[in-house]
């Protein structure tokens, strides 16, 4: 398999029990590497367990563009024995095993002829430094002595991590990365692999999904964010909390979901731009609301970042299975839009532009994540600031309705849900003079009034101005983002929606040197869905398939039931964990292979 | 400022001839003409049942919710817009069992707003179910052997959660409802008033007549002291009647239990929230400061 060639890319993996600050000490290890101007893909794998179970961090780190974790390991950091025994087999050939002996026998595997050891005593040194809980850190140095990259980088990401506590922590951190680094120099300063800063590379961004949700949420200038912890949401209700008075945010940890949900579409009604956020399992308790928002007509923004489920399901592990929920959950029929970012960059991107179409929509828009977005790191391009813009579609927010004529009937009063060619109409704010308005669970007239809506060409005519609003969506939201060559060129065209997308472009960049010509289409929206772009590119390719983790096959149902098609092969995961690009790669090679 | 005319100004009642729900709506009306506020000032938020129609009867700005969501509905509107008074109406269905877990929440935020209830101890809309707070032995559709546990004492629970204003009133006295009224919305925080509201078509138990017979104020009662949390509690716990108790055996008092002045708001709490948060989004947030926390 062309795999990076050997020492072109590190990958690091940090093994040890729950409560060891493994997740910590690897993004700080993380953050070094990006200072130093490379580029990083981090994974984090755990039992939901506070203490514990296996946890394990690991790291990629490339002097060029990657797009997601791989399967293989370089430097495995053993802080216990369980560590090696269950991911030995994943380092490569020649590939180094940081452990200490006191912790970590080595019986059973070593010596080894594929096995670099590196025993350190790691305990030892923590406590000299000032504590048994810094053994991480000694690890982390002795790594960056093993891939001879200087050490500054990791000492002041050291500090900065410990600025806010007290500042001999930070030293005392220091002096244990220290102590790990010259150790391990003398010790196997001979080893094969090289990594070098980047000095003259461009400043980089180190964010993991959530946190690019909830920045896309400031920029786009939220107002209020309400939430109920569940894994993998929980990060961003820390984050909008963490900046809620420099920022002013309302953020609200709400008694459970159906309460989020609810005060997000009161928030809404007074004009703020409101998000709420949950797991598939929390926005079950939002559905019955989610459908208010959809006949009153809210704007809110609610991301749903998935998890393997049914019910409780696994809490810290991923999944793409609740694609087709979010599309249909709640009663009646409403237009609802659904995004679903792939990366990072696109979750800044699309949680900013979900605020404004929810606003011109006057519908909510859901951003469909999972936990490969939500809990792992990536280097990133700095946001596009600039590129952000704020369109509150049809909105009043002050003055007088009285000066917005097509807004109101003849004797003045004002027509909140007024019939319009678009369906989006005038929305003005609780407090613009003369905008007396009801906002309605209920079928509802044009002034909002419930008991009004029952007549059947009443609520035949609100339900298609409310359905009005899925063309105007089809102008508005992102269309499909299209990758390598076109699919008339191409011996394999996929598709894929959300997180697949990393895996999918990095086998892409493996499968070049092996002249497989490979196009892949990601459905960035969801509903309304893309259908003329997707039966356009499925129809010029020669072979095509979908790449989804899931059972069911759900963007391949919507693929025949929206674009009357079908796709060659499918590709599926569903045991908790995400897509690798070796998978993939093996996948499209075999499909380009058989054309 | 609006009329009483101009605020019940909207659709026509069709509550039941002779519901309580008549009186509150005219106490509440009367109140709100005489507040000095605009309609512009305050926004009105529902719950499902047949309280919960009265949205179509009022002229005001307003949120019709879902059944038992009008608490948080209502904390979103008052949490993003300190110029909007926000008054809540809920049904004991509504706001005790479906929606109970927000009253709890909300009582004990202390979020500034008006909150009242419905209370006809009985499913109206849905035609005469038992209620949270329906009696022990009632018998219902839903309960034709008699409601087995025991009633919801919205009263008792929210002054042991730390409630700063809970009252209750009875829907056939419209003037003792009117105050009220008035001193809840005068209340900075979260003012429970719950109401007796006779359903004249499914409770043929607590009628207005049986409530005529039972009740007292406590304004009028020597020695009660509305600044004592303990009594208040005492008292909620005491005239927590029976269902088939002579007038002369259980005696309800309405009134005001308990008021706690100058407490701490959840508003308070909310330094951010100086100003209606939509201005907020009048163009994008500069995140600069933050992005570089990331780098
Ligand atoms: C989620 C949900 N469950 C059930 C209902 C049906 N429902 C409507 S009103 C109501 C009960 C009404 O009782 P109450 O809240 O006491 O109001 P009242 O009609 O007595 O004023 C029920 C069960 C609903 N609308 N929504
Ligand atoms: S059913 Fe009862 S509560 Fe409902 S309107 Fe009729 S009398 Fe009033
Ligand atoms: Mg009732």
């Amino acid at each position: 398999m062309p795999l990076p060639p050997k020492g072109s890319e590190l990958r690091v993996k940090i093994g040890g029990e729950a409560g060891f600050g493994i997740k910590a000490a690897g993004q700080t290890l993380a953050r070094s590497f990006v200072h130093a101007g490379l580029e990083v893909f981090d994974l984090s794998e755990y039992p939901s367990l506070i203490r514990g179970g296996h946890n394990t961090y690991t790291l990629r780190i490339s002097p060029r563009p990657i797009s997601s974790h791989v399967e293989t390991v370089d430097v495995l950091i053993a802080l216990n024995r369980e560590t090696v025994d269950l991911h030995l087999d994943e380092l490569i050939d020649g590939g180094a095993v940081i452990f200490d002996p006191e912790a970590t026998s080595t019986e059973g595997w070593l010596p080894s002829r594929k096995v670099r050891p590196v025993p350190v005593p790691l305990a030892k040194f923590a406590k000299e430094a000032g504590g048994p809980i810094m053994a991480n850190t000694v690890a982390l140095g002795a790594t960056l002595a093993l891939v001879h990259f200087p050490l500054e980088h990791l000492t002041e990401a050291l500090s900065a991590q410990f600025a806010h506590k007290a500042p001999e922590i930070a030293e005392q951190n220091v002096a244990a990365a220290t102590a790990g680094y010259a150790y391990v120099s003398k010790l196997a300063g001979d080893f094969w692999m090289k990594v070098e800063p980047e000095p003259d590379a461009p400043k980089r961004l180190l964010v993991d999904g959530n946190e690019a949700v909830g920045m896309g949420a400031l920029a786009a200038g939220i107002g209020f964010y309400a939430a109920y912890p569940m894994t993998p949401a929980s990060s961003i209700l820390h984050f909008m909390a963490a900046h809620e008075r420099e920022a002013g945010v309302v953020v609200k940890h709400t008694e459970d979901e159906i309460a989020a949900m609810n005060m997000v579409i009161g928030a809404a009604f007074t004009g703020t731009r409101a998000m709420c956020a949950s797991a598939g399992g929390g926005f079950a308790l939002m559905v019955e609301a989610f459908g208010m928002a959809g006949v009153s007509e809210s704007a809110v923004v609610v991301g749903v970042l998935t998890r393997p489920g049914p019910a409780t399901g696994l809490p810290t592990w991923t999944e793409q299975s609740d694609l087709r929920y979010v599309l249909h959950a709640a009663q009646g029929e409403f237009p609802r839009v659904v995004l679903a970012p792939g990366d990072r960059t696109d979750a800044f991107e699309l949680t900013w532009k979900a605020f404004n179409l929810a606003d011109q929509l006057q519908t909510p828009v859901i951003i469909l994540g999972d936990s490969y977005l939500s809990d792992n790191r990536q280097s990133v391009p700095y946001f596009d600031l600039d590129a952000v813009e704020v369109d509150r579609g049809n909105l009043v927010a002050e003055g007088d309705i009285a000066d917005h004529p097509e807004a109101v009937d003849e004797a003045g009063r004002y027509l909140r849900y007024r019939l319009t060619d678009y369906g989006v109409s005038l929305r003005a704010l609780p407090g613009v003079t003369g905008a007396i308005q009801l906002a309605n669970s209920y079928e509802h007239d044009e002034y909002g009034y419930g008991s009004a809506g029952e007549p059947a060409d009443m609520r035949a005519a609100q339900n298609d101005k409310r359905m009005r609003k899925l063309e105007l969506a089809r102008t508005l939201v992102p269309r499909p983002a299209l990758f390598g060559a076109e699919p008339a060129e191409a011996d394999v065209a996929v598709l894929f929606f959300g997180t697949t997308k990393g895996p999918v472009l990095e086998a892409m960049r493996w499968l070049e040197p092996d002249g497989v010509k490979v196009a892949a289409m990601q459905v960035v929206t969801l509903s309304p869905f893309p259908a003329d772009d997707v039966s356009v590119f499925l129809g010029a390719a020669k072979r095509t398939v979908i790449i989804e983790g899931n059972y069911t096959g759900q963007l391949q149902g919507l693929v025949r039931e929206q674009c009357l098609r079908d796709v060659d092969e499918t590709l599926h995961r569903y045991d908790g964990r995400p897509f690798s690009p070796e998978m993939v790669y093996a996948k499209l090679k075999e499909v380009a292979d058989n054309a | 400022m609006p009329e009483v005319s101009e605020i019940t100004g909207a659709l026509a009642p069709t509550w039941c001839p002779g519901c309580g729900n008549f009186n509150m709506q005219k106490a509440l009306a009367e109140v709100l003409a005489e507040s000095g506020m605009r309609f512009e000032d305050y926004v009105m938020v529902w719950g499902i049942g047949c309280h919960g129609n009265g949205a179509d009867f009022y002229r005001s700005q307003g949120f019709h919710g879902l059944h038992g969501r009008a608490l948080p509905l209502a904390t979103g509107i008052a949490l993003t817009n300190p110029d909007l008074k926000v008054i809540v109406e809920m049904g004991d269905g509504d706001g005790y069992g479906i929606g109970g877990n927000h009253f709890i929440h909300s009582v004990r935020r202390n979020i500034d707003m008006v909150a009242i209830f419905h209370n006809n101890q009985i499913y109206g809309l849905t035609t005469g179910q038992a209620s949270p707070t329906s009696e022990q032995f009632m018998k219902t559709p839903s309960t034709p052997g008699g409601v087995v546990e025991e009633p919801v004492n919205p009263v008792g629970v929210a002054v042991a959660q730390g409630a700063t204003f809970v009252a209750r009133g009875f829907a056939g006295d419209v003037e003792h409802l009117k105050s009220l009224y008035r001193q809840a919305l005068a209340h900075e925080g979260f003012a429970l008033v719950d109401v007796y509201q006779p359903c004249v078509t499914w409770n043929k138990v607590n009628t207005f007549k049986w409530f005529r017979d039972r009740v007292y104020k406590l304004e009028e009662t020597e020695g009660y002291d509305p600044t004592s949390r303990t009594q208040a509690f005492d008292v909620s716990m005491s005239t927590f009647h029976e269902l088939t108790c002579a007038p002369d055996e259980c005696k309800i008092p309405i009134g005001v239990f308990y008021r706690e002045e100058d407490s701490f708001t959840y508003q308070d709490g909310l330094p951010q929230l100086d100003r209606p948060m939509w201005k907020h989004a009048e163009s994008p947030r500069d995140i600069s400061a933050i992005l570089e926390k990331y780098e």
